[in-house]
């Protein structure tokens, strides 16, 4: 697998196919003695935007802390929930479980109250 | 059958859906000051378009994603970046002028100020796309959109010079004014090939759930319809050429361009042209504000679509609002809407390239469209655009400034 080809940037679904994200940056471990692995994936806007500019991940990161929804985030992915990766990547998660969700899930609350939402 | 009625009304709204603010000002302001001269740059720039639409919507049908999607992830975040700050940026001129135009048609209405139509305008296109669906978002507004078929009816009753008409679908040098000339030809280009409507048509594609099987029906859309929606465009500045240019009219107003009608259609031409300019302003600002929410959804990963109830795309709803909220701030702000379209599609051309090169590589990319890769005519097409738009994109500033 070619990581920046096949992983980075691709749209991840939880267990049920709910649309989570994209994955904004990965880990490696890097050991002297093995080949690097790879460890997890991340995702959030704050890490996205730490990819671009660091200090623009600091400031993203700041307006998560600033409206409280930074708890849990970024979301870290082990390597091995990931279920399959085709032309996205399917991990073995459910999105409503995870701190992914804590912006869709605020949003909702408000747009619920919104006549015809649903 | 279902394929046939879905060609149908593809092409019906690709030609009801093509002319809005930019294409009615620059095609207007081209044929008042040029006559027929300039037909050839709405010519080329419509070929631009239904080439571009046409891979689009074949990337889309083949890969099932948009092409804001494919964008991030074939060239990742960081080429994204440019395009993406850019597009949005010019979508929000862009519906600010759209809203623009629909409040100034509301004014040739009723003859209350435009101002107070804006909110009013604004809150219509929110509503629309939280009650309907895609389906009836496209239809509806193409189908509306026929009125626009007004400017073809009235250039055809003008009897325009047939030779006149065929000379000028090839480039001439103007005997006077070139920096205008060539500002307008540019802008032609830049009011036709909306960086918006390509995602915005590849996104429908998901939408509808179009397939592989269903390739052709895109095709004869996107030619067929495109090319015809560019007669419409023709019919405007047809019809200001033979009615504004005679009468040395400039059209730096749309009141002034209203008159247009009037040889034609008489005491009904203000109506007549406040429907066509309003209908266009209106369904452009549904879709470009759609639009924004399908571009932050697929460049985010996040679920999206048009079909799906508003609260199970909380994000992507809350995206589409908050860009809509922006153009109305910057609608409010006194401003004179036909000068917000001109330097929105000058900055459309600014970024032409960054729009074009992607597909380039994308529709060469097995990845995404499998066996049905652009051939050596597609690539030499789209290798010309590339230069093309380069070559717009430097241009256009300069000109802008001496001749905008």
């Amino acid at each position: 697998m070619d990581l920046v080809r096949d992983m980075l940037d691709k749209k991840v679904v939880d267990r049920n196919g709910r649309e989570m994200g994209r994955v904004d940056s990965i880990i490696l471990r890097v050991d002297a003695a093995a080949p690097p692995s790879v460890l997890a994936f991340e995702l959030g806007p704050a890490v996205l935007a730490a990819r671009v500019r660091p200090l623009w991940g600091r400031w993203v990161a700041a307006l998560e802390h600033g409206f409280g929804v930074d708890e849990g985030r970024p979301v870290r992915i082990p390597f091995t929930d990931i279920l399959h990766v085709h032309n996205h990547i399917k991990i073995d998660v459910a999105f409503g479980e995870t701190p992914a969700a804590t912006i869709e899930q605020r949003l909702r609350r408000w747009i619920a109250a919104i006549p015809r939402s649903s | 059958m279902s394929a046939l009625v879905d060609l149908i009304l593809g092409i019906v709204t690709s030609i009801g859906g093509f002319v809005e603010v930019g294409s009615i000002s620059t095609a207007a302001q081209a044929g008042s000051e040029f006559g027929f001269q300039l037909l050839w740059a709405i010519a080329i720039a419509t070929v631009m378009l239904a080439l571009l639409v046409e891979m689009s919507g074949r990337l889309a049908a083949v890969s099932k994603d948009s092409l804001a999607a494919a964008v991030r992830e074939r060239f990742g975040i960081h080429f994204q970046l440019v395009p993406l700050t850019a597009e949005l940026l010019i979508d929000i001129l862009l519906l600010a002028a759209e809203i623009g135009g629909a409040a100034i048609a509301i004014q040739l209405l009723t003859g209350v100020g435009f101002q107070w139509w804006i909110v009013p305008v604004g809150g219509s296109v929110w509503l629309i796309l939280w009650l309907c669906g895609f389906g009836l978002i496209e239809y509806g507004i193409g189908l509306l959109g026929l009125i626009t078929l007004a400017f073809v009816i009235s250039a055809w009753q003008l009897q325009p010079n047939v030779g006149h008409l065929g000379g000028s679908l090839l480039p001439t040098l103007p005997t006077h004014h070139f920096t205008r000339y060539a500002f307008l030809a540019v802008s032609i280009v830049g009011a036709t090939v909306s960086p918006y409507l390509l995602n915005f048509y590849s996104s429908g594609t998901v939408e509808e759930k179009v397939t592989e099987s269903e390739l052709w029906v895109n095709r004869t859309t996107a030619y067929v319809g495109i090319c015809f929606g560019g007669v419409v465009s023709m019919g405007v500045l047809v019809t200001s050429a033979m009615v504004l240019e005679p009468q040395h009219i400039l059209v730096d107003s749309y009141e002034q361009a209203a008159l247009m009608f009037v040889p034609v259609f008489k005491r009904w031409a203000i109506t007549l042209f406040a429907l066509a300019l309003g209908v266009g302003c209106f369904g452009a600002a549904v879709e470009i504000t759609l639009n924004a929410g399908y571009v932050f959804a697929q460049v985010f990963g996040w679920s999206w679509g048009a079909n799906r109830p508003r609260r199970d795309a909380a994000r992507f709803t809350f995206a589409f609002t908050l860009v809509l909220l922006a153009a109305l701030a910057l609608s409010l702000v006194r401003f004179d809407p036909l000068r917000l379209t001109m330097l929105s599609v000058a900055l459309t051309v600014v970024i032409m390239p960054a729009v074009v090169l992607p597909f380039l590589v994308l529709m060469n990319d097995e990845n995404y469209v499998k066996t049905h890769t652009s051939g050596a005519i597609g690539n030499g097409l789209l290798a010309a655009l590339t230069i093309l738009g380069c070559l717009l994109a430097l241009v256009v500033i300069p000109l802008e400034i001496f001749g905008g």
